[in-house]
């Protein structure tokens, strides 16, 4: 055997090890980031809790800051905008991570990317509520977001109960 | 008197103000269930300001309705209880006659029932719905993770309500099946047919519920729309 040789049986070995160990840490990485993206849409959706429940504090009341209620329907529409991307296929049920995502999201992509740009929509329309400091269409598109966020919930998110 | 000859007398029981608190509370509770199920948050809460005024109304019938209706009259204490329990069951000499409204069981089940329901709209009314926007009116008071840990509490009562219910319905299903009793005939049309005995029971005049429903639907209405 020629020393050629010998060195070009090493380099192919660490080069199958090398590859090995990157498939590896892929695959390990891609198990890692499963619950990963999970939980980070599920905190991007508690958020848009929080704001739109901020908004709906807002309408409670007889003088409402419209500085906040500007802000908040402007944060909706960034996350609404953004909302499909937390989706990627593969990150349904059946992964041993606790999800409701249903499979109509994957299954009717179309449908789902409406109901993100609805939200989308109305949360337009709150904030033109607000730059124009009108109190009735303020109560009327919160109304109209919160009808946004169920009618999507309806269809995609599943409800969990032991019956 | 019955054309039968059977010594049969139709007595008036229940009076309207309570069978009508009765099934509307029977069939809101089943309206807020299936919108909570569905997702329809802005029905749930107009069918759970119905049976908040619902329940309200019959606690407060309670203590100024009809004889029947009234906890005073059929509201008893545990060794009561027990002596009607023994009785049911063939046991024990308890030669007080059968109380032709609630018996002491019932009595305990209602008390139960009504203080759930009761419970149940007070925590909705803090809750935070996952929509964030139809959440209860009072929501406002607290954070959003604490709204949230009041619809666990809520969702956890629920479970108890149903609990409560089906010991309710079965009970009733013993009544009828066991002891050949109808008792859901009574709370519909309001009246039962017994053996003639001295007790009638006195009611009091319709506008006196019409008075208590309009204060409450005022109470519940500026509850609804609490400004600050
Ligand atoms: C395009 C569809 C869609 C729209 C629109 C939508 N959601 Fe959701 N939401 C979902 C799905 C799907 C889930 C389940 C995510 C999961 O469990 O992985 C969810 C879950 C949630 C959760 C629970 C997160 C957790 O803790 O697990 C909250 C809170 C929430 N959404 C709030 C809102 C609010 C508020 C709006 C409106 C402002 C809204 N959503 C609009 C689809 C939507
Ligand atoms: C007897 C009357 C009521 C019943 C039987 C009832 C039942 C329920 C049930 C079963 C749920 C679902 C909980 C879960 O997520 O598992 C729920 C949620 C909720 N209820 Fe009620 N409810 C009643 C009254 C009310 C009232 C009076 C209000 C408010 C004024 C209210 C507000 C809410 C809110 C905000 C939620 C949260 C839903 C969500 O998470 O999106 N409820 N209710």
């Amino acid at each position: 055997m020629s020393p050629i040789s010998i060195g070009s049986g090493i380099r192919r070995r660490i080069l199958l090890i090398g590859s090995v160990l990157v498939i590896g840490a892929a695959c390990t990485a891609g198990a890692t980031g499963l619950p990963q993206i999970i939980h980070a849409r599920q905190n991007h959706f508690r958020m848009l809790g929080r704001i739109a429940k901020s908004l709906r504090d807002q309408v409670g009341r007889s003088h409402p800051n419209w500085r906040i209620v500007a802000n908040d329907a402007n944060r909706i529409e960034r996350l609404a905008s953004a909302l499909p991307s937390w989706f990627p296929a593969g990150s349904g049920k059946g992964h041993g991570v606790k999800t409701r995502a249903r499979a109509a999201i994957w299954a009717n992509p179309q449908a789902f990317t409406l109901a993100a740009r609805t939200l989308l929509d109305r949360a337009r329309y709150l904030g033109q509520a607000a730059d124009g400091h009108d109190l009735r269409a303020l109560r009327l598109r919160t109304r109209g977001l919160g009808q946004a966020c169920d009618s999507c919930h309806r269809r995609f998110r599943a409800r969990g109960s032991w019956w | 008197m019955t054309a039968k000859g059977a010594a049969t007398e139709r007595v008036r029981v229940w009076d309207l103000p309570t069978r009508l608190s009765h099934w509307t509370i029977v069939v809101l509770f089943g309206v807020c269930w299936w919108t909570a199920e569905t997702d329809h948050m802005e029905w749930h809460l107009m069918a759970g300001y119905g049976v908040l005024g619902a329940v309200l109304f019959r606690l407060a019938w309670g203590f100024c309705g009809g004889q029947t209706a009234r906890f005073g009259s059929f509201v008893r204490g545990p060794s009561a209880t027990f002596r009607y329990v023994r009785k049911l069951f063939g046991r024990g000499a308890d030669d007080s006659p059968a109380p032709l409204g609630h018996n002491p069981l019932g009595a305990m089940s209602i008390l139960v029932m009504l203080g759930l329901l009761l419970l149940q709209t007070l925590f909705g009314l803090f809750s935070v719905s996952v929509d964030g926007v139809f959440s209860g009116p009072l929501a406002k008071w607290v954070s959003f993770e604490t709204g949230r840990r009041f619809t666990h509490l809520h969702a956890a009562n629920f479970d108890l309500l149903l609990l409560v219910i089906a010991v309710h319905l079965s009970a009733i299903g013993f009544y009828r099946f066991g002891r050949k009793e109808s008792l859901v005939p009574a709370m519909i049309h309001g009246f039962k047919s017994r053996t003639p005995s001295r007790e009638v029971p006195y009611f009091v005049p319709w506008w006196r519920a019409a008075f208590l429903a309009a204060g409450i639907l005022l109470c519940v209405a500026l509850l609804v729309n609490v400004r600050w």
